[in-house]
């Protein structure tokens, strides 16, 4: 057993965890952060994306013990205060969400991107969320709503 | 399972001379996958996250760049150094899965897996590339077209690790192009072509190919690249070094095709990858 | 006033977006009781064996560990929608690999897989027959020994082996029909399996409480099915077991019957506390079911001016081990056969055979997707050999309101001519497409329809104290938009806000009967009984209103917002509020206001009209609706890939209650119609699933799916709904595979006969045409 701290949505949080636990299990299990899911634990279907200063990651790829020091978001973690972020919120408004299982990962990936790409392209939105597996969707939606937040961010 | 963070390659090495059950553990893409999977049981992991060392991109007298074991896929794609014929490499680093695990998958990560579907092992050979190693007997270097001995099979012995990969320098006006084909978008490939062509007068003056996914490792036939050596790159000398390629290969039938198909491929995708390798040749 | 008001036809969010966007919605996985344990699975490794003994000594010995259980443990009978052939863990037998034959309760999910492997199992492997050819062959090793003495819900076949279901239908001359035919094209075609692939794995949270009920959450589509199959296979009383359904993760049709509820409910009552079992992806994969692979040979007859006189298909499907919903499945391949066209002869015959493989089950489409891929690529190569344009061929044969679908039930609306034109005009379809060098691009067609009522639901909808309502119906939303279109609908009845509506949890204690979120069936079955509440709700409102007002019922109307006012006199001031009759009723006069409906489909098939054998009831199926897809692809003729550029989805939902959400479902059922249709497939060798995990089974993403599949919404109202809806769940899906195919036969030649059209064999296909 290990005994890191991290940082998960602006606090610090001490844990003690084994050294093969997950980001994934730990923010789950240990800290009750349900929102990043796990559906496939291997890394092809993004479900579980957080960000890893500031980089989109699975975090059912990365082991906890290893992060020690550096700085999480999750899904929780976006809005401030009970209130979405703008990305979250304009998921909502696009109609971007089914089931939702995928979309705390496709949310936070999206976010990620946005910062870096104020003005994507539809193309350019799908490479970034080419991670990010739905199964409800069909993803046009998914684009739309990157897209709108996009253009809120902007204005 | 132990977790140790050492902050040098010594502290590492020794870490791993003294437990022979311990795993290196470098970005985690693969290795932690497989943990998740219980496919392996490490007794203990050797994270290279710290030793900033092994992050390093550095430019060597001689003109060669060495990248550091631990540089990062979404790195090395974005890596503007790794022009000209090393483009070859940077398109494979950029095509690797998706961008979250490139953002944590390493470059000797994937160079230690050896998995001959990966992309960066053809890319590699391809550039010719030197694998960088140090263990309990010191550091010593072999190139990439002879580490890569089988499938998930490396020249690594007990209580080694890679620690960076050189790439020497190439011909003048080489370009580079990694044509990749795969079911879907961040598959592994079902065959890939890591190709470096220069061309001079019309001719081809220099041609370096390997290929992923068709057989225990990457695939190279001097004899092909022999064959296209001083060739206008016409139909038939494409043909015909496709041919010595395809018998060069061994692919295997999987879910991502069977080994006819993928012999198959190999002309055609040779075929395409000359094409868009001339096209940005100077 | 009109019943519908200002909530139909908006696309509010829905009802739980914003949890589901701040990561705060619960699914089964998410939730955590006191004194939980988690459990885990020990499967099958042989795909044919008998069970000899169990001895779970050394698991009960791992530190953690509070209970094992086998099929020593279970306390009921079989269990299976149409035949009862299954338990909870195997029983005797394994039968596929992967079946799962012991469970672990541990107080960690590690420790309870670690547990669940140091169970051992003695076993006497027995010749297994994985294929259809196999368990259909001479001497093949059965399966089900005891198959006839399973109770089912049809006939079965008699001496069957591992014929687990064979059913015909016959309509007008049958294959006599051919007689009257021109030319006639016969034809082989093979569907492969594909994985449902829902994001959320199965999971469930069995507790029993100190009342000696046990209440279960789990992802479910089905908060009564998952009731039914836990009592009677483990002979719990009704009463004592509660189904709840937290947030669900997708379903498609693999969580309507058993998933893992029946184990954790053992593994919860032996250890004396809670158990949550969660499915790792490779587990879901290799233990649940996965859409029916079979073989299907068409036949189609047709004049030479384009008349289609007869049709034959005959279908052999692989149920895989256990029934589950396989002669359903196969009842409705043949139900499909024919085509949304006025084909007189018809034909249909159809095989469901037992395999040692994962049982194969229910998928969004059920049968139609086989059978339209194979009807609807023929169908254009009999517009080949005509030389008539394939739209225009389906517009001639378009089958219309007030004509027989096989069975002979009615169709009382249909929008095929209108969905055919509004795809040939929206894709250009006469617009020639060139493609750049070594590429070819083309158009295809399809036609589709689909049923949206089917079996029971009920309704309730109460008036809440402070004027606002509450509908409870049991109908799980499993990310299809349902919560809210069902709101919408009774907010419309009684002219409320959608806000004013609030939706209960699906819970069997407190909900009317639902069979099931499937079938496309919701917004129609349960839409009827929602209706017939909200109006008796309604009725009582008005009596209220009437003895405040001082006047007659009739003299009344529904004002938006939740109140009541006299007829033609805004002036006059007089009115009062939900809120106000609330008060009267629960505390003066009359008593709660409650409304309930309750509704089933009656559609009896008409034995003059189509000679039916071995089909399990059609009279509760009913209502088609129509729909045609158009797309555009682009193949590339160095590797055989398939891209799809665009989509035209012309869909009938009679009224589209939440526009937005019928566009999604549209979207999203095509591109899982496009996964099956090109890349996805299970792929078994000697019963072990070669490809359990996403890394290995692949279905479309961000990259591989065209930017512009248009939703077009048709409203052709269904007269015998009061919302005038229907459904549009699983059309949408149906339609794409031949669509694709038709088209890389446009662009080729080239006439496809297997799906998914992966890359290898398309270029195989091309090569050996030359």
């Amino acid at each position: 057993m290990i005994n890191i701290t991290v940082r998960i949505n602006g606090e610090e949080r001490a844990l003690c965890v084994p050294a093969s636990r997950t980001l994934l299990d730990t923010l789950r299990n240990n800290l009750k952060l349900t929102g990043s899911k796990n559906a496939c634990n291997q890394g092809v279907c993004g479900a579980c994306t957080v960000l890893l200063d500031g980089m989109p990651v699975n975090a059912c790829l990365v082991l906890a013990a290893n992060v020690a020091g550096r700085e999480i978001v999750t899904i929780e973690g976006l809005g401030e205060g009970g209130t979405l972020s703008p990305m979250q919120q304009a998921f909502v408004d696009a109609g971007a969400i089914q089931c939702g299982f995928c979309m705390s990962g496709m949310i936070v990936s999206a976010t990620a991107f946005l910062a870096e790409n104020p003005q994507p392209s539809r193309q350019e939105i799908r490479a970034a969320l080419s991670g990010n597996l739905c199964r409800c969707s069909g993803y046009v939606r998914v684009i739309d709503a990157v897209i709108l937040a996009s253009e809120r961010m902007g204005a | 399972m132990e977790l140790h963070q050492p902050e040098t390659i010594e502290q590492a090495l020794a870490l791993l001379a003294g437990d022979p059950g311990a795993m290196p553990l470098a970005g985690g893409a693969t290795l932690v996958a497989m943990l998740n999977a219980e496919l392996i049981e490490p007794s203990a992991l050797i994270s290279l996250a710290a030793i900033k060392e092994l992050r390093t991109i550095e430019m060597l007298a001689d003109g060669a760049l060495r990248l550091g074991a631990m540089v990062s896929h979404a790195d090395l794609a974005m890596e503007a150094r790794l022009s000209g014929g090393h483009n070859v490499l940077r398109q494979a680093a950029a095509q690797i899965a998706h961008p979250s695990v490139r953002n944590i998958g390493t470059l000797g990560g994937a160079v230690a897996h050896g998995d001959p579907s990966s992309d960066l092992p053809a890319a590699l050979v391809a550039v010719d590339a030197v694998i960088e190693m140090a263990g309990p007997a010191g550091k010593r270097s072999i190139a990439a077209g002879e580490f890569f001995e089988d499938y998930l099979t490396t020249a690594l012995t007990e209580g080694e690790m890679v620690t960076a990969v050189r790439l020497p320098r190439l011909p003048e006006n080489t370009a580079g192009h990694y044509e990749k084909f795969a079911r879907v978008h961040g598959d592994y490939a079902t065959l890939s072509v890591a190709l470096i062509l220069a061309m001079k007068g019309g001719e081809c003056s220099y041609v370096r190919v390997a290929l992923g996914s068709a057989g225990a490792t990457p695939v190279r036939a001097s004899e092909a690249e022999a064959r296209l050596l001083g060739s206008a790159l016409d139909g038939g000398t494409v043909q015909d070094a496709a041919q010595l390629l395809s018998e060069a290969s061994d692919p295997i039938d999987d879910v991502r095709g069977s080994a006819e198909y993928r012999l198959m491929l190999v002309p055609r995708l040779l075929q395409r990858a000359l094409n868009a390798a001339e096209a940005c040749a100077p | 006033m009109s019943d519908i008001e200002s909530a139909i036809g908006k696309s509010p969010p829905r009802l739980e977006a914003v949890e589901k966007a701040a990561g705060k919605a619960i699914y089964t996985g998410d939730m955590e009781l006191p004194g939980m344990l988690h459990g885990a699975l020990l499967t099958s490794p042989y795909p044919h064996a008998r069970i000899l003994s169990y001895d779970a000594s050394a698991a009960l010995a791992l530190a953690g560990v509070k209970a094992v259980v086998t099929a020593e443990d279970i306390t009921g009978g079989y269990i299976g929608l149409v035949c009862k052939d299954e338990s909870a863990l195997a029983r005797g037998k394994v039968r596929y690999i992967g079946e799962p034959v012991a469970a672990v309760a541990a107080l960690d999910e590690a420790t309870a897989r670690l547990a669940a492997r140091l169970i051992e199992v003695e076993y006497e492997e027995l010749p297994s027959a994985t294929t259809v050819e196999q368990a259909m062959a001479e001497g093949a090793p059965v399966l089900h020994e005891d198959f006839a003495d399973y109770a089912k819900i049809y006939q079965a076949p008699e001496d069957a082996g591992n014929l687990l279901a064979r059913a015909e239908a016959v309509m007008g001359r049958g294959v006599d029909g051919f007689d009257e035919a021109d030319i006639i094209v016969e034809g082989s075609y093979e569907v492969g399996a594909q994985y449902h692939a829902y994001m959320e794995p199965v999971s469930a949270l069995a507790s029993w409480g100190p009342d000696g009920r046990v209440t279960v959450w789990s992802s479910t589509q089905s908060i009564f099915r998952t009731q039914a199959n836990i009592h009677e296979g483990l002979g719990i009383p009704m009463g004592k077991i509660r189904c709840i359904a937290p947030r669900i993760g997708g379903g498609f049709g693999a969580k309507a019957e058993v998933s893992g509820q029946l184990i954790a409910v053992m593994l919860a009552r032996k250890a004396g506390a809670p158990v949550r079992l969660v499915l790792s992806r490779d587990e879901d994969m290799i233990t649940m079911r996965a859409r029916h692979p079979g073989t299907l040979r068409v036949k189609t007859g047709a004049k030479a001016d384009g008349t289609l006189v007869a049709r034959e298909m005959e279908v052999w499907l692989d149920a895989g081990a256990y029934a589950d919903d396989s002669p359903a499945v196969m009842n409705l391949v043949l139900y499909y056969a024919r085509g949304c066209y006025s084909i007189p002869h018809v034909r249909a015959l159809g095989h469901a055979v037992y395999t040692n493989k994962l049982r194969l089950g229910a998928f969004r489409g059920f049968g139609n997707p086989q059978a339209s891929f194979a009807a609807e690529s023929q169908l254009d190569e009999i517009a080949e050999k005509l030389d008539i344009d394939p739209i225009e061929l389906r517009i001639k044969n378009a089958i219309k309101a007030g004509e027989q679908w096989l069975g002979g039930q009615r169709i009382t609306s249909c929008a095929l001519v209108e969905s055919l034109e509004k795809v040939r005009d929206a894709s250009d379809w006469a617009r020639p497409r060139p493609a750049p060098p070594g590429r070819k691009r083309a158009l295809g067609v399809a036609a589709m329809t689909h049923t949206s009522a089917f079996l029971s639901s009920g309704a309730i909808v109460r008036l809440q104290g402070d004027g606002t309502v509450i509908l409870n119906v049991g109908a799980v939303d499993i990310g299809q938009g349902s919560d809210t279109a069902l709101s919408q609908m009774c907010a419309a009845a009684l002219g409320l806000d959608i806000e004013q509506v609030s939706f209960a949890t699906p819970d069997t204690d407190s909900a009317p009967y639902n069979y099931g979120t499937n079938a496309s069936r919701v917004t129609y079955t349960v839409g009827q009984a929602v209706h017939q509440a909200a109006m008796q709700v309604r009725t009582q409102l008005l009596e209220h209103g009437a003895a405040m007002l001082e006047c007659e019922p009739d003299e009344l109307e529904l004002r938006p917002g939740g109140r009541i006012g006299v007829n033609a006199e805004p002036a006059r001031n007089a009115e009062v509020s939900f809120a106000d009759i609330a008060g009267r009723s629960l505390w003066a006069v009359g008593g709660p206001i409650t409304g309930s409906g309750s509704f089933i489909p009656n559609d009896p098939p008409d034995p003059q009209h189509t000679k039916l054998t071995g089909f399990l009831g059609l009279d509760a199926l009913s209502v088609l609706t129509f729909g045609a897809q158009v797309v555009e692809i682009e193949i590339d003729e160095v590797t055989g890939a398939i891209e799809v550029l665009e989509a035209w989805c012309a869909h009938d939902v009679g009224r589209a209650i939440n526009p937005g959400a019928v566009e999604s479902q549209i979207q999203g059922g095509f591109v899982q119609g496009q996964g099956y249709a090109l890349c996805e497939e299970m792929l078994w060798e000697d019963g072990r699933l070669v490809n359990p995990s996403f890394m290995d089974y692949k279905f479309p993403g961000t990259l591989d799916t065209p930017d512009k599949i248009h939703a077009i919404i048709l409203e052709t109202p269904e007269v015998s709904h009061p919302f005038s809806v229907k459904g549009v769940g699983e059309p949408p899906l149906v339609g794409a595979a031949p669509a694709i195919n038709n088209a890389v036969s446009a662009a080729t030649g080239l006439r496809l006969k297997q799906i998914p059209l992966t890359p290898e064999r398309v270029l195989r296909a091309l090569l050996a045409k030359g």
